[in-house]
């Protein structure tokens, strides 16, 4: 079994080094650094989905049931939607403010405790498997529309050549926003599934569970808003930024400052 | 006039509008939740319907949110509705937004499944049923539930869930069976059942007999003594309570001050009824009869406090999910298609 701490270490430098090439391609233009860049995010990538997979096999279920194990894997979460648009769009340093968000989580999630606890059985379903894989993927995607909601912002104001035109940048916006959605979507029926046959009702006035469909309905109301012409480019990328707040209390937040029965509190 | 108001009832901008004002609302309201534990704590416990005309109806100061948000999003599912049914009979040369059209019938289906079950539910909680006990199955007529079997589900040694099985009875005849663990309830119709709890009560005592080896005492059990005489355990008292007119009443069910009530007969008839405290002694007629009961230990019987919920809307709930379910895939498989062909609907 591999070391799931030193590997995590590697990848943690791999992310580090992969921001600065990014930076650094900001001042320098060569196409060089930024191949370098991406090649380290995808490397430290592939070392995330190793310890994933490796961790998923030896416990024999998805390991997301502590707050080493959520962090780890919105990480890899995040560092997948990232490759996403990279892949796609060649998004290059547009995409940094999800580097730094993967590697505050990553320096947050090395120093707790890695072991892989036994699985309660009120956690032994796949419901909760999908319910959490496609929340964190959301809310990966939730996390790159803030990013390119800050930087249309940015554009706007500054006019840098070093950034993607407005356009594409709304493009961008939209895109995470539609795809966070769908896939929020499905957790939250997933959720509701797991709740109706975990609780006998499928909707709970728990504070999580409250601010989860908050998340979804701000969303939805996001989805719609882009067929508004007023709230196009500047208004969305500030829904963008301001929904990633209700994500980021929704899923920090409640746990830090109010008490809930959500499973994973 | 009615194309206008129709126009208005499918509006994309009412639609935001009331998503919005039911966001901030939630929002703000929901802030109440932690502080006020005593007034929202229960509201998972009775379906909302009930807890607005209780709890809900009493603090009006700090739960009108809750009424409000209730009006917006039912507004907001009557504007769902319409938009759904504006686009239906355009399907044919819509259909590449079926993904979006269809998440949005199941948001309208959730929400009127929610109404129902708000309205017409039932929940009870802490139903307690002993192994092998029946109860009535609350909001269900003419229906029992039926505990066969019970046991704490042990993970490195702690107990960390309850697997069980039941049975649903309507009169005698069952209609329903299951083996009940965490995530796998009873599910019959709109009722949902699940141990939530377990505990074990004192029913009897286990008792070393001279010459006879181990007895156990139990309520309604009985012990074959030589002669032809029979003693019978006529009732089991774990925590006994001294009446005044003498004999006892059950004064709890920890196992503190234990008394049986016992009857003693013979071939000719009825030898002795009365009772046996065990701090007391074996009664004097009993010891007579050489039945010097020695107690060794106490018997205990497992049961089931009982989750035990009636949803109507819940089926209706479930086509929602799985409408929306199907929506979202299909949304996302043609979101590149969509892109592709650069298919952008109209700004309003």
């Amino acid at each position: 079994m591999l070391a799931t701490k030193p590997l995590l270490i590697v990848a943690f430098i791999a992310y580090l080094l992969a921001a600065g090439l990014y930076l650094l391609h900001l001042r320098v233009r060569r196409p060089a650094v930024q191949r370098g860049a991406h090649l380290l995010v995808t490397t430290a990538f592939a070392l995330q989905t190793l310890i994933l997979g490796q961790r998923w096999w030896s416990a024999g279920y998805l390991p997301v049931t502590n707050l080493f194990a959520t962090q780890f894997f919105f990480s890899w979460s995040l560092a997948a939607v990232y490759l996403y648009f990279e892949i796609r769009y060649r998004i290059g340093a547009t995409g940094l403010f999800v580097i730094f968000l993967n590697l505050l989580l990553l320096s947050s999630a090395i120093p707790r405790d890695a072991a892989l606890p036994p699985l309660i059985p009120a956690l032994d379903t796949p419901l909760f498997t999908f319910h959490v894989v496609f929340s964190f993927i959301g809310y990966a995607f939730f996390a790159m529309a803030f990013s390119l909601g800050v930087l249309y912002l940015l554009q706007r104001r500054r006019g840098s050549a070093l950034l993607p035109d407005l356009a594409q940048l709304r493009r961008l916006n939209e895109e995470a926003i539609f795809l966070g959605f769908l896939l929020f979507t499905l957790c939250m029926i997933l959720g509701s599934l797991w709740a109706y046959v975990a609780w006998g009702y499928w909707f709970s006035w728990n504070i999580k569970g409250v601010w989860s469909f908050l998340v979804w309905l701000f969303y939805a109301g996001m989805c719609h808003a882009k067929f508004v012409r007023r709230w196009q480019g500047t208004g969305y990328a500030w829904l963008s930024i301001a929904g990633f707040g209700v994500v980021l209390f929704t899923y920090l937040g409640i746990g830090l400052l109010m008490s809930s029965n959500h499973p994973l509190e | 006039m009615i194309a206008i108001l129709w126009r208005f009832c499918c509006s994309l901008k009412l639609a935001i509008v009331l998503a919005s004002a039911a966001t901030v609302t939630i929002m703000g309201g929901s802030l109440l939740l932690p502080g006020n534990p005593r007034l929202f704590g229960n509201l998972d416990a009775l379906p909302l319907g009930e807890w607005l005309r209780s709890a809900g109806h009493q603090a009006l100061g700090r739960t009108w949110w809750i009424y409000l948000a209730g009006l917006l999003m039912v507004l907001l599912g009557v504007n769902t509705a319409c938009c759904f049914l504006d686009w239906l009979p355009r399907l044919r040369s819509r259909w590449r937004k079926g993904g979006e059209y269809l998440i949005h019938l199941g948001f309208v289906l959730l929400l009127a499944g929610y109404l129902w079950g708000s309205v017409a539910g039932s929940r009870s909680e802490g139903v307690r049923l002993d192994v092998g006990a029946m109860t009535a199955a609350p909001g269900l007529p003419g229906h029992y539930l039926r505990l066969e079997e019970l046991a704490p589900m042990l993970v490195d040694g702690r107990p960390m869930g309850i697997a069980g099985r039941v049975a649903l009875l309507r009169g005698e005849e069952p209609v329903a069976r299951a083996t009940v663990r965490p995530n796998h309830p009873l599910i019959y119709g709109d009722l949902v059942a699940f141990p939530a709890s377990i505990g074990r009560s004192a029913v009897g005592i286990r008792f070393r007999v001279p010459g006879r080896g181990i007895a156990e005492l139990t309520a309604g059990s009985r012990l074959d003594l030589a002669d032809g005489r029979t003693l019978r355990i006529l009732d089991f008292l774990p925590q006994a309570f001294p009446l005044p007119g003498g004999g006892f009443a059950r004064g709890g069910d920890d196992l503190v001050d234990p008394a049986f009530r016992l009857a003693l007969s013979g071939p000719e008839g009825n030898l002795w009824q009365g009772w046996y405290r065990l701090n007391d002694g074996v009664p004097a007629p009993l010891a007579q009869a050489g039945l010097l009961l020695q107690p060794v230990e106490p018997v205990y019987r497992l049961y089931g406090l009982f989750t035990i919920n009636r949803d109507p809307g819940a089926p209706l709930a479930l086509a929602g999910g799985i409408a929306m379910g199907i929506g979202a895939l299909f949304a996302l498989f043609s979101f590149y298609a969509k892109r592709a062909r650069g298919d952008r609907p109209e700004i309003a």
